[in-house]
């Protein structure tokens, strides 16, 4: 079985209209694709750039309130710049797209535009049709972020979808992977890799996006990698959608790839650990590697591991006491963090799990963050105690 | 308990209360036979109206009831129109046609007959149509205002911005060349306010203007104050009619133009209320909505259920600023979508009653403060793209279901929807079409409640209460409607009925004339003259934008760093916004408070 075909759709700049998206979405992953959605109001350089990062085979673009021939032209122009015409662009518009200028448009080179009145089965069989056989030859890549998301995209497809067996050994597979394409050597390992983890609702997407907007502040040059993931079962699609909230993360110096689970239980998929791998080999100041909100069970991350640090990020709502002696996590966690810690619960968590974490005598730092708050005091301090984590 | 669940035990025990009168009236004879006196009262002071064939018509049509127990249940139950609880009406007469010629009965049953040209005079009431329009540059715009208003004996403009500006963008910012003045108006400065409303008098109490926009609505409403007093001095603020949109929770619910974080966004839009509730009285600071709910593909249930959660969560909000409701009460005003499923048969009804027992009994309003003032606007979602003439008739029912909820103010779409910006000969079409209902036929000038009240008609009223409360419950249930937003309930909700209604449309659950039933023939793309920004004009527009900040550089800077200061301190931003949009640009403000709150993080 191959690996689903991965898509990014999203919405033009000043453009809010995502009913279509939002609906297409759902039936695309219903069809067993998986969708990396970046949103709405989107520009053209933040739609290229995870276009590229995430390696899609295409890239689907909804647009509604005009400009649509300028805004497509502009996205495949922008894609053949940087070497990755291979990632195709179609959409729609309802009837703001007309037959004259769904004419210009693939004579610019979008492959296909889709008017009002198609029914939803003829857009995913298209997909299916046009991206869903396997690549031929890629182009040589022509950056460093290229280069890295075709190597994320071979470890994925030697994966698969259906093989939830760890193949062994675990390195050599993804090092075959690396050197199919004749690639140059990995550099040494240099980043610092942190995990984050924690229950679903919690905040750890928007807390990694306001960690990554203050290292982006405090360092003028440094890049950061994530690795983001969402829940997909095997042979279905997922919705990656962790882009679309992570605003300061579409930037230059950070590479992101989001990743379905794929069956895999945990909250990682079967290629995580090569692709972490990989990126922690990668010349990053910081990996982090966030996981699905799952059950806290058990630790998702290997100890001795790649992962370096780890990071529990909790919601003060956890239940009562008992509920929180279930949280294996917060014995083997570095750093515990309360988030909104402006809901009323939260002092009481704070005392509970600060009372658990001195029984484990381990220094695990605690922090209360409002991660939703603009340069909350929080986030600031839980900056300081990761950037001074070695 | 919050304040919704609140809302939902008064509704309850208003329900209850209008059974126990029932009761009463059937049980207690005084009360039966008071009440029994009061409506043939009621009856006999009724007017009759003739229509131009002759026929007799009472100006307003009352259910044939004699029975004491039946009275206190319309009475209580639904009110007549212009009394609590509102059901049939907010206002007694609405659009009906200003008297002629009256007949009336006198208190012993004669009829007796007088024309009305001697004493008082007539005053005609202000025209419910209100077309909502925007294209190009500011010029552009004005001109169709003109257009749009040309027979009318009211102004009341209804403005669309353009991409950039709802997303407070400057028509320079990085990638938007392209999307200048497409879908509304491009709107930068204070200079391009003064063009787009050239020529109406603003202070005059024939001129409304009303402007669909709510992430940036603190912004633009000083751009629109500052105009105004550039044209005819300070005095006039107090004297300004309109309505800004700036309705933040149902951005994050289905619109998608926050551009603040929740929290700031509330809290400029609390400061604007605050100052329009104090400085200009005539002023509608919000227009809670929940057309955009219902066009992002939410059932009429929960648009209307989300609509007045977010309108009850305004209230709490502002109440707890300390501006009295009874004062911000009677300046909030209503939205709503009218599509074409049954329950658009009176969700504006239900709604209206919902409001006023909600403000009356939970808020402690006053009747000014209860009434739930609406706009209605016919579903653009309906409208599609094959066989588009279609439109035609799709909106005219939508015209009637919107009338027969007794709406304010009402737009109606063109036919031309799906593809463009009307032009003028769709457009056209669409404000006669309120003509032809309102003033050709018989239907609405005559007599209030001409098509009230019928079995099926209450008993849509009665499921659509039900499921309303039932939304109620589940907002309480999650923490409120803030908490709610937060976690995507109202999002998650929207979208799945989104998703659900277009694959009815491809399953062929919903019928779509002309598109999964009685096609004959894939006709080809049908001939629409589209409107577009031609480049020209846009670079205009940028060159206009770039050569206002250069001129007005100095002064800009620091009027931004006030603002800042002010935002950075917590203290209401309105009196220093209204500063700054003389010198500033829109994305110049916008960029400076982000810097200080925090750029809105979209949710999926
Ligand atoms: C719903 C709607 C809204 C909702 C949007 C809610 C939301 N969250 O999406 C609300 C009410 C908020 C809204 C607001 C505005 N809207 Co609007 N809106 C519409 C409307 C009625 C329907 C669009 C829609 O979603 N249809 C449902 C989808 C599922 O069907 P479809 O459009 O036919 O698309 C089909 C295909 O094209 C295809 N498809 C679409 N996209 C994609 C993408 C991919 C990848 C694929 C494969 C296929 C595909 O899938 C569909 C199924 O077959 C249209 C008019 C109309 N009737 O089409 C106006 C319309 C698009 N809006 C318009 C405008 C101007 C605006 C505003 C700018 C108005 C203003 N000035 O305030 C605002 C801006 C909003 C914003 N944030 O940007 C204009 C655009 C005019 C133009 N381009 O010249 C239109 C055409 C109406 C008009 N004639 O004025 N709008």
């Amino acid at each position: 079985m191959s690996s689903p075909i991965r898509i990014l759709t999203a919405v033009p700049i000043c453009d809010g209209h995502d009913s279509a998206i939002n609906t297409i979405n759902l039936e695309f992953i219903r069809h067993g694709i998986e969708v990396i959605y970046l949103g709405y109001h989107r520009s053209v350089s933040d739609i290229v750039r995870a276009g590229i990062q995430e390696d899609v085979r295409a890239i689907g673009i909804s647009s509604y309130n005009g400009g649509h021939i300028e805004f497509f032209a502009a996205v495949v122009d922008l894609l053949r710049k940087k070497g990755a015409d291979d990632i195709k662009v179609f959409g729609g518009g309802g009837g703001t797209i007309t037959r004259d200028d769904a004419t210009k448009m693939r004579r610019k080179g979008v492959d296909e535009i889709f008017f009002a009145g198609t029914s939803l089965d003829d857009m995913v069989k298209f997909v299916h049709q046009r991206y869903g056989k396997p690549r031929s030859r890629r182009p040589r890549p022509q950056s460093f972020d290229q280069e890295l998301a075709h190597k994320l995209t071979q470890i994925e497809e030697v994966y698969g979808s259906g093989n939830r067996k760890r193949p062994t050994p675990r390195f050599s597979r993804a090092k075959r992977a690396l050197n199919c394409g004749g690639l140059t050597p990995l550099s040494p390992r240099t980043s610092k890799v942190i995990g984050f983890t924690g229950p679903g609702g919690a905040g750890k997407t928007t807390l990694i996006d306001e960690l990554v907007l203050r290292f982006l502040h405090r360092n003028s040059k440094g890049r950061i990698a994530i690795l983001s993931h969402d829940p997909s079962v095997v042979g279905e699609g997922a919705l990656l959608g962790d882009r679309a909230t992570m605003i300061n993360s579409q930037h230059d110096r950070v590479f992101m790839r989001s990743m379905a689970t794929r069956g895999q239980a945990g909250g990682l998929s079967p290629a995580t650990h090569d692709c972490l791998a990989l990126l922690a080999q990668s010349n990053f100041d910081y990996v982090i590697i966030e996981t699905v909100g799952t059950g806290q069970e058990a630790m998702p991350f290997q100890k001795n591991g790649i992962v370096d640090s780890t990071v529990l990020v909790m919601n003060p709502d956890y239940g009562s006491r008992l509920q929180l002696q279930k949280i294996v996590m917060l014995d083997l966690a570095d750093i515990v963090v309360v988030n909104k810690s402006d809901l009323q619960r939260a002092r009481t968590a704070h005392t509970e799990i600060e009372q658990r974490l001195d029984q484990n005598r381990r220094h695990q730092q605690l922090v209360d963050t409002v991660a939703k708050r603009h340069r909350d005091s929080g986030a600031d301090r839980l900056f300081e105690l990761i950037s001074d984590r070695q | 308990m919050s304040k919704l669940g609140q809302v939902v035990e008064s509704v309850e025990n208003y329900n209850k209360f209008v059974l126990d009168q029932v009761k009463r009236a059937r049980t207690d004879q005084k009360f039966g036979r008071d009440l029994l006196g009061r409506w043939n009262d009621t009856k006999a002071k009724i007017p009759v109206t003739r229509t131009p064939t002759g026929l007799p018509l009472p100006r307003l049509a009352l259910p044939e009831i004699d029975e004491p127990g039946e009275i206190a249940r319309f009475i209580f139950g639904e009110g007549l129109p212009g009394q609590f609880p509102y059901l049939n009406a907010a206002y007694p007469e609405m659009y009906l046609e200003p008297i002629r010629e009256i007949e009336s009965f006198d208190k012993n049953g004669s009829r007796s007959r007088s024309a009305l040209d001697t004493g008082k005079k007539l005053t005609q009431p202000e025209e419910p149509t209100r077309l909502f329009s925007g294209l190009m540059l500011a010029e552009d715009t004005n001109e169709r205002f003109h257009y749009l208003t040309r027979h009318q004996r009211t102004h009341r403009l209804s403005t669309a911005f353009d991409g950039p500006t709802l997303y407070g963008l400057d028509s320079d910012a990085d990638g938007v060349f392209g999307k200048i003045g497409e879908g509304g108006v491009a709107i930068d400065t204070v200079e391009d306010m003064v063009r787009l409303y050239d020529g109406f008098d603003l202070g005059s109490a024939n001129f409304s203007a009303s402007m669909t926009i709510s992430g940036p609505a603190p912004m633009i409403m000083a751009m629109y104050i500052a105009a105004a007093k550039r044209r005819f001095g300070p005095k006039v603020v107090s004297r300004l009619r309109g309505t800004v949109q700036a309705d933040i929770f149902k951005e994050v619910q289905a619109q998608n133009e926050t551009i603040f974080p929740i929290e700031p966004s509330l809290r400029f839009l609390a400061d604007m209320v605050e100052f329009t509730t104090r400085e200009m009285p005539r002023w509608y600071p919000i227009s809670i909505s929940g057309y955009h709910i219902g066009e992002a593909g939410s059932t009429p249930v929960q648009q209307a259920a989300y609509t007045l959660s977010n309108g009850f969560a305004y209230a709490e909000m502002f109440a707890a600023r300390g501006i009295p409701v009874d004062q911000f009460g009677p300046r909030l005003s209503f939205f709503l979508d009218c599509g074409l499923d049954a329950e658009y048969i009176a969700l504006s009804r239900v709604s209206r009653r919902i409001w006023a027992i909600g403000m009356r009994d939970v808020f402690g309003a006053g009747a000014r403060a209860q009434l739930f003032k609406l706009h209605t606007q016919t579903s653009g979602r309906s409208l599609i793209a094959a066989e588009f003439k279609n439109n035609l008739t799709r909106t005219a029912t939508e015209l009637i279901l919107s009338y027969m909820n007794a709406t304010n103010s009402c737009h109606s779409n063109s036919a031309d929807e799906p593809f463009t910006t009307p032009s003028e000969e769709w457009i056209r079409l669409a404000a006669h079409g309120q003509a032809i209902l309102l003033e050709e036929s018989g239907i609405f000038k005559h007599t209030m409640n001409m098509l009230s009240g019928s079995p099926g008609m209450k008993a849509v009223e009665r499921a659509v209460e039900a499921a309303i409360l039932n939304e109620f419950r589940e907002i309480e249930r999650l923490g409120g409607v803030l908490a709610a937003v937060e976690e995507r309930y109202q999002r998650s909700q929207i979208q799945n009925a989104a998703h659900r209604y277009e694959q009815q449309i491809y399953d062929g659950t919903r019928p779509i004339i002309g598109l999964n039933k009685y096609r004959d023939n894939d006709e080809d793309a049908p001939e629409v003259k589209l409107v577009r920004t031609p480049r020209a004009k846009q670079q205009l527009q940028v060159d206009r934008v770039q050569k206002f900040k250069k001129k007005n550089a100095e002064k800009a800077k620091r009027a931004l760093d006030q603002l800042a200061t002010v935002a950075e301190r917590g203290d209401n931003v309105f009196p220093a916004l209204l500063e700054a949009a003389e010198v500033c640009s829109l994305g110049q403000i916008t960029g400076r408070l982000q810097e200080v709150v925090g750029r809105f993080r979209p949710m999926v």
